[in-house]
């Protein structure tokens, strides 16, 4: 009888825990259905409509019409790509020396390395605006630099469709280096010191080790940090907004800066009227895209594994 | 390390040193555009625009940050930026904790299909789309004149990295030590609070710094939100709306000093916290 007793009240317990269980969990589930399920779903309900944020009305098609002829959306779609590319060639690169060089015993290595990942800690909105200060033409302190050190005429970083490339990816590469440089430290604290000192003894250079040992160790880690970084480039546009607002001429427009302008009514100012069916439309593309990029680069880095 | 420096052979030293200067050079640039915008905010607001290759003051204009403190709204900008980062920081500490300690400790049916969620939805991204929904809702139950719509997004959109950082701490915590919690007759709760919330110290750290500085930078949204209240705004906002409302050309004095009351603050903490800071942001990648 008693131990029956005892194993309800076990039961009751565990109910009871249950319970409580339901209800610490509930914050966090609330909050995942208002911002992220509930967005999700909204967003598929007006991809067939003309919405203003008023009213909407049904046009069947028509939003998927028009994204087929839609040439600012696929060339935003293009600079999304060039983006990506012109990022990652430099910042991969950059992060993995910066690494390699703070693995080694040189001094101030913790000081060198506070400071490369600074940056992260910053908003991007403000280290974009901080960027249009120091590109800006007449009075920025980068062509003020570079007229002093006896260049002719002042370059238009930001203005000219040839240059204003250049200065995204700049921008994107001081905000973001220092992030991937702590992944690759991260992942390369796990490779033995003793694999190194047999490379040593063995009479590997510094150049060798790290073509030989460092880098194969290491592409477990570099296969995650390439599709962070693929994800990450693809997903960018608050410091294009404040930096360029996706001009001149479009030329600095990606996909996500597009589309914002579409449900916001372009910029800041908001001047245009809101196109929001159309802009969830072309969200769901984005994001079809990115899906897509995403299977890609797994297929290629398996292959590779494959072959390697 | 002594050993290794005697063996060290001049042309490795040589080497060394040219690695050493390249490493200088570009933690300079790094930390240019910091230094630059903290020195410019003193300059006069002629000395700005006629540029020039000079990134320090000719003359020290420390009124500058009277103009933005008082002429330009930024004493409430800031407040709002403390309100805002402060919020995040601590709802997040407190649900994230409970939720990664849930997914951890406790069994129930649908468990892991919510966690799954959690997992998908940090891989879905439909950008700034999201943001249009929760804005006519926070229109629809009259929370717009406050900031807190802004904190709860805030929140709700950074939680899945804290709750799996907080899951994968408690999944190292010992079981044994719930157990004797729950025969000396703390229930779930009591157990949570009593007995994990203090092992859980460092990872709570983490989750203070990384939401901190999220709440802090969050831009896009709290735009949206602000749009035409400009007593809500954080610094982010504030000092880009400067800039892009027309007359913010002749006034790069003020901007200057801005951008520097939005950065300076949060310099300041990673300084003190870096370490954590580093540790904490490739956690979160590991992780997620």
């Amino acid at each position: 009888m008693p131990q029956k007793q005892l194993k309800k009240q076990i039961k009751k317990d565990d109910k009871k825990d249950k319970i409580a269980a339901i209800i610490m969990l509930s914050p966090v589930v609330f909050l995942l259905l208002i911002c992220s399920i509930y967005p999700f779903i909204w967003m598929f309900r007006y991809v067939c409509y003309d919405y203003n944020g008023f009213q909407a009305t049904f046009t069947g098609t028509r939003n998927f019409t028009r994204m087929l002829s839609d040439t600012t959306f696929w060339n935003s779609v293009g600079h999304t790509f060039e983006y990506a590319l012109y990022k990652l060639i430099f910042i991969i690169p950059l992060a993995l020396v910066c690494a390699v060089l703070l693995n080694q015993k040189i001094r101030g290595t913790s000081v060198f390395r506070a400071i490369y990942f600074m940056p992260t800690v910053i908003s991007s909105s403000i280290s974009g605006m901080i960027f249009t200060f120091i590109f800006a033409t007449q009075n920025g302190i980068l062509n003020g630099i570079l007229m002093a050190l006896g260049m002719d005429a002042p370059i238009q970083w930001l203005t000219s469709t040839d240059f204003v490339m250049s200065a995204v990816t700049v921008l994107a590469v001081w905000g973001g280096f220092g992030n991937y440089m702590l992944y690759f430290i991260t992942g390369m604290n796990v490779i033995s010191e003793d694999v190194y000192e047999a490379a040593k003894i063995d009479g590997a250079n510094g150049i060798q080790t790290f073509f030989r040992i460092t880098l194969p160790m290491l592409s477990p880690i570099l296969k995650v940090v390439l599709m962070l970084a693929i994800t990450g480039a693809f997903k960018d546009y608050e410091a294009i907004m404040v930096l360029t607002q996706g001009g001149p001429g479009n030329r600095s427009m990606v996909m996500f800066l597009y589309i914002y302008n579409l449900i916001f009514g372009s910029g800041l100012t908001n001047m245009t009227q809101p196109q929001i069916g159309y802009g969830a439309l072309l969200s769901v593309v984005a994001a079809i895209i990115v899906g897509i990029v995403t299977i890609a680069y797994q297929r290629i880095a398996k292959k590779l594994d494959d072959v390697m | 390390m002594e050993k290794s420096r005697a063996v060290m052979s001049g042309k490795q030293k040589a080497v060394m040193f040219v690695i050493w200067v390249l490493m200088v050079i570009l933690a300079i640039i790094t930390i240019f555009p910091v230094v630059y915008i903290v020195l410019g905010s003193f300059k006069s607001n002629v000395e700005l625009l006629v540029g020039g290759s000079n990134i320090f003051p000719s003359e020290w204009h420390f009124e500058n940050y009277v103009q933005a403190w008082t002429g330009a709204k930024f004493a409430t900008y800031t407040w709002n930026s403390v309100v805002i980062s402060v919020g995040v920081m601590l709802i997040s500490l407190f649900i994230s904790t409970m939720a990664g300690y849930v997914f951890s400790r406790s069994h129930f049916r649908g468990k892991n299909l919510i966690y799954g969620i959690f997992v998908a939805f940090m891989f879905i991204n439909v950008g700034s789309v999201s943001i249009r929904p929760l804005f006519e809702l926070a229109t629809a139950v009259h929370l717009t004149e406050s900031l807190i719509p802004i904190i709860l997004i805030s929140v709700g959109t950074g939680q899945a990295t804290y709750i799996f950082l907080s899951r994968g701490f408690v999944d190292s915590v010992p079981k044994e030590l719930d157990e004797a919690a729950k025969i000396d007759g703390c229930t779930f709760f009591q157990t949570f609070i009593k007995i994990i919330l203090p092992v859980l110290k460092p990872v709570m750290g983490t989750i203070a710094l990384l939401s901190f500085r999220q709440g802090w930078n969050e831009y896009i949204m709290p735009l949206v939100f602000t749009m035409s209240r400009d007593n809500l705004r954080p610094l982010t906002v504030g000092v880009n709306m400067l800039k892009a409302t027309g007359g913010g050309a002749a006034a790069w004095n003020v901007m200057f000093a801005g951008a520097s009351i939005a950065v300076v603050p949060m310099l300041i903490i990673y300084i003190i916290f870096n370490r954590n800071f580093m540790s904490g942001s490739t956690a979160g990648a590991v992780k997620g």
